[in-house]
């Protein structure tokens, strides 16, 4: 309870303080307001067109080219356009400082580019204004590479519509021939069709007419075998019996026979033996006997007579088979465009993204933020620990039930509330009131802004310890802080410190904190980019507060 | 010696501190019992305020035995801050902060809460006589009503003791008025209070017993009687004179003697002396001795005081 206490108390301590109000509030945003102004042509002009430059444009061409060029610039926030009506007057306006450089658009010159010759533009610039120089220069040619990609993509445009115009027609011819081989293939198999039906037909007819005649030749065939059969039948059973009549009779005078010669061996008894043997009855011939007995062979009728019968129609000729035509649809493709120009440009990438122009409140607002956020933690936390200890409440305190570590910790609690309300203020102006970014992810920034606000929070009780008087407070801190917001690049962009100064730098928190704000805010990176610097930022806290903590206690608490 | 029968709420047995090698505080003993002001009395110098700063926990010792309320004040820092009250000499609140805010913060540092705090800081401020400029800012207060203020903000929480370093330097006779009152207010309730003072009239007043230490040693202890005596001091009579009397302005005469003597007034023409009589009458003999050399504008006769106890026992004055 007694921490909360406490820091109560140095808020209300604070908020009663109207002049270290202003001065986290309203000298920040003066300073910003100032430095950003004025620096914002540092960093290309500003978005608000402030700062913009004058730029004079002497129009003798007249044609379209000029007043693309013309449009293009006004368009740009960074300078200010204005038309003057020669040449002349432009240089007289470069040179009595009323511009810093004036452009001409010659006659002919979008002539000459239409007839691909090459073509120029004037700068008339006043050497002292090197900046100034430098950037009117760079819009010029960021204006003309931007109307030469105009130039292009518009032919490209026109090509690219003639080839897809090529490319319907020969989409169109191609399906005519597709459809033309079509009906072609279909007439021939219906041709195909017909010739073979007829011949079918025509072989079913033929073959109906000779099995017709097949059959009644087969008919008749056997009506006059069987009548032959019979005639002839009559006629051999009238031969035959006769002579079957005999070997009946000769058969059975055979039997009287032996039966009479068995009579007589009987009756000779004992002397039959003396009978010679009776001569043998001939047997009739088999052959006859068979012929006699067996049926009359049937007439042999050809089983199949082979009848001839040939139509006198012609039998329908099969259409000949067509041969295939060669319809087949070539694969036809528009030719590439030729390359249009031979012009190199050169594409910016900001790597991460980001805008092509930078805010200078994107630089100025954290720069001089984290500044004054040092200034006010750094001098709040000593002045206020100094304080604390001249008028005795430090010790009056110090005497009361509260955890010691509580009387530092409330104080330095507080100065990091005010520090962090101080940083979320000055963003909140720089966004409302100088469109400033906050990138992708505007949370994110907390991160940073918390850690430099710990760090600070934590330097200042280095300062409360190393400073044992109010007097001596002021030029230390300001030593301090001005060193470490300058080198740290809260003034300007680090990079135009040298390589060694940026090695020092390092170890800043400022320069931490700075890197973190670039690139949430300009670089537009996400909350991983941010990760590393509060990291280092907390770890320089930490090591601040340790050596706060021991120094304070070294030299004020005593 | 008055003995204390009660349990001491602040007993110092042979504290002793050591400052770069320099001995402050030697062989301090003495206790403080409750319901009783005793007053710690000595010059600029003498160790007073690192006294009370050692009993307040905010310095340490290097010897001796303190034990405050009861507790040890080596192993139980925290429960003899909770104790006591203290009044530092320096105006110890915050000027930007009305009275109120000053001693409800106070309040609640000591454990009080809510409308408990609030009560507290309302009590103390009536009792120093503050309630009716309570919501404004103390840096706009006199430097009376500040000292009443501080005061105020030591008493909050009715401590058991009450640590006063020089509570009433520079107070004019109506805050001094208020402040006493209110500390008698403590001390009826049962509070024991030490009161380091320079004023000797003031804890001659206030004070139960007092302590006189000079140059980090006691050199005295009692009750402003048993001091006096002690001492073995006689009436005093202070003489003020337009000329200036030489060196040897008394000698040769019976039953007095100089205490002390100083140049006087803007141009320094006059002076002041304090002479020790031996009876009343010996006081018409110095008023003309001084007549017959610095034509005398006042004399004073008086019994002697704890401040002339003071300066017989330590050969020097309490503003010295």
């Amino acid at each position: 309870m007694s921490l909360g206490v406490i820091v109560a108390k140095d808020l209300r301590l604070l908020f009663r303080d109207r002049v270290a109000l202003a001065f986290i509030a309203l000298a920040p945003i003066v300073v910003i307001s100032v430095a950003g102004f004025s620096l914002a042509s540092l960093y290309g002009g500003g978005r608000t067109g402030q700062t913009a430059y004058d730029l004079p444009i002497v129009d003798e061409d007249g044609g379209d080219l000029a007043r693309q060029i013309t449009e293009r610039l006004a368009n740009d926030a960074s300078v200010r356009v204005r038309t003057v009506a020669s040449r002349e007057e432009a240089q007289r306006l470069v040179a009595t400082q009323a511009a810093g450089s004036a452009l001409v658009i010659p006659r002919g010159t979008a002539a000459a580019l239409a007839a691909g010759e090459p073509a120029r533009v004037l700068l008339y610039t006043d050497p002292v204004k090197y900046l100034e120089r430098l950037n009117v220069r760079l819009r010029v040619l960021q204006a003309r590479d931007a109307l030469a990609d105009a130039e292009r993509e518009r032919v490209a445009q026109n090509i690219a519509q003639q080839r897809e115009s090529l490319r319907a027609e020969l989409d169109k011819l191609g399906a005519a021939i597709r459809a033309a081989r079509s009906e072609l293939d279909t007439a021939k198999r219906e041709s195909q069709e017909l010739g073979e039906r007829a011949a079918r037909a025509y072989d079913a007819e033929v073959a109906r007419i000779r099995a017709d005649v097949e059959k009644q030749i087969d008919q008749q065939v056997r009506a006059l075998s069987t009548q032959v059969q019979n005639e002839l039948s009559a006629r051999v059973e009238n031969l035959r019996a006769p002579a079957r009549s005999y070997l009946d009779a000769l058969s059975q005078a055979r039997a009287d026979f032996e039966k009479w010669f068995a009579e007589l061996q009987r009756l000779a008894a004992r002397r039959a033996a003396d009978i010679p043997p009776p001569p043998k009855f001939p047997e009739p011939p088999p052959d006859l006997v068979r012929a006699l007995d067996s049926p009359l062979p049937p007439l042999d009728v050809p089983a199949h007579l082979d009848i001839r019968i040939e139509p006198r129609a012609p039998k329908p000729v099969a259409p000949p088979n067509l041969p295939d035509v060669a319809l087949d649809v070539p694969t036809l493709d528009v030719p590439a465009a030729p390359p249009l120009g031979a012009a190199l440009n050169v594409e910016e990438v900001f790597v991460g993204g980001g805008a092509k122009t930078i805010n200078s409140f994107d630089q100025q607002v954290p720069g001089f933020s984290v500044t004054f956020l040092l200034l006010g933690l750094l001098l709040g936390v000593s002045l206020g620990l100094l304080d604390e200890r001249d008028w005795g409440t430090f010790d009056r305190i110090r005497a009361m039930p509260i955890a010691p570590r509580n009387v530092l910790l409330g104080k330095l609690a507080a100065r990091f509330i005010v520090g962090m309300a101080q940083m979320i203020l000055l963003f909140a102006v720089g966004y409302f009131f100088f469109g400033m970014s906050l990138g992708p992810q505007p949370w994110a920034l907390l991160l940073p802004i918390g850690s430099i606000v710990f760090a600070g929070t934590a330097f200042g009780l280095i300062i409360a310890g190393v400073a044992r008087t109010r007097d001596s407070v002021l030029p230390l801190g300001a030593i301090v802080i001005m060193s470490m917001a300058a080198i740290g690049g809260c003034w300007w962009p680090i990079d135009l410190e040298p390589r060694w100064m940026r090695t020092v730098a390092l170890a800043l928190p400022t320069t931490w904190a700075m890197e973190s704000f670039n690139d949430l805010m300009i670089r537009l990176r996400g909350v991983e980019a941010t990760v590393k610097p509060t990291a280092v930022l907390v770890a320089y806290g930490l090591l601040y507060l340790a050596i706060g903590l021991w120094l304070f206690r070294r030299r004020v608490a005593r | 010696m008055r003995h204390v029968t009660a349990p001491p709420a602040i007993s110092v047995k042979r504290l002793a501190v050591d400052r770069d090698g320099r001995r402050v505080l030697d062989d301090i003993t003495f206790d403080v019992a409750p319901g009783e002001v005793v007053g710690l009395l000595g010059p600029n110098g003498a160790g007073k305020t690192t006294t009370l700063g050692v009993l307040a926990t905010l310095l340490p010792y290097d010897a001796g035995e303190i034990r405050i309320a009861g507790h040890d004040l080596r192993t139980e820092k925290r429960a003899v801050r909770a104790a006591i009250g203290r009044v530092p000499q320096e105006i110890a609140v915050y000027p930007t902060l009305t009275a109120r805010e000053n001693a409800v913060f106070f309040a609640r540092l000591t454990g009080l809460r809510g409308a408990a705090a609030r009560k507290a800081a309302a009590d103390a401020i009536e009792q120093v006589g503050l309630e009716q400029r309570a919501d404004e800012p103390a840096s706009t207060y006199s430097g009376g009503m500040q000292r009443r203020l501080n005061l105020a903000c030591g008493l909050l929480g009715e401590p058991r003791v009450v640590l006063l370093d020089e509570a009433t330097v520079g107070v004019d006779p109506q805050s001094l008025e208020s402040i006493v009152a209110a500390l008698r207010r403590h001390k009826e309730r049962g509070a024991a209070l030490l009161y380091s003072t320079h004023h000797m009239k003031e804890a001659e007043q206030l004070c139960d017993r007092v302590v006189l230490i000079d140059r980090g040693r006691v050199v005295a202890l009692g009750t402003p009687h048993e001091i006096v005596a002690q001492a073995g001091l006689k009436l005093a009579a202070e003489v003020v004179t337009e000329r200036s009397l030489p060196e040897r302005w008394l000698e040769g005469l019976e039953g007095a003697h100089v205490l002390e003597s100083h140049a006087r007034g803007l141009d320094e023409t006059g002076s002041f002396a304090r002479v020790s009589i031996a009876e009343l009458a010996v006081a018409a003999r110095v008023l003309a001795r001084a007549e017959s050399h610095g034509a005398v504008r006042e004399l004073h006769v008086q019994r002697p005081s704890l401040h002339d106890a003071f300066l017989a026992l330590t050969g020097r004055a309490t503003r010295d």
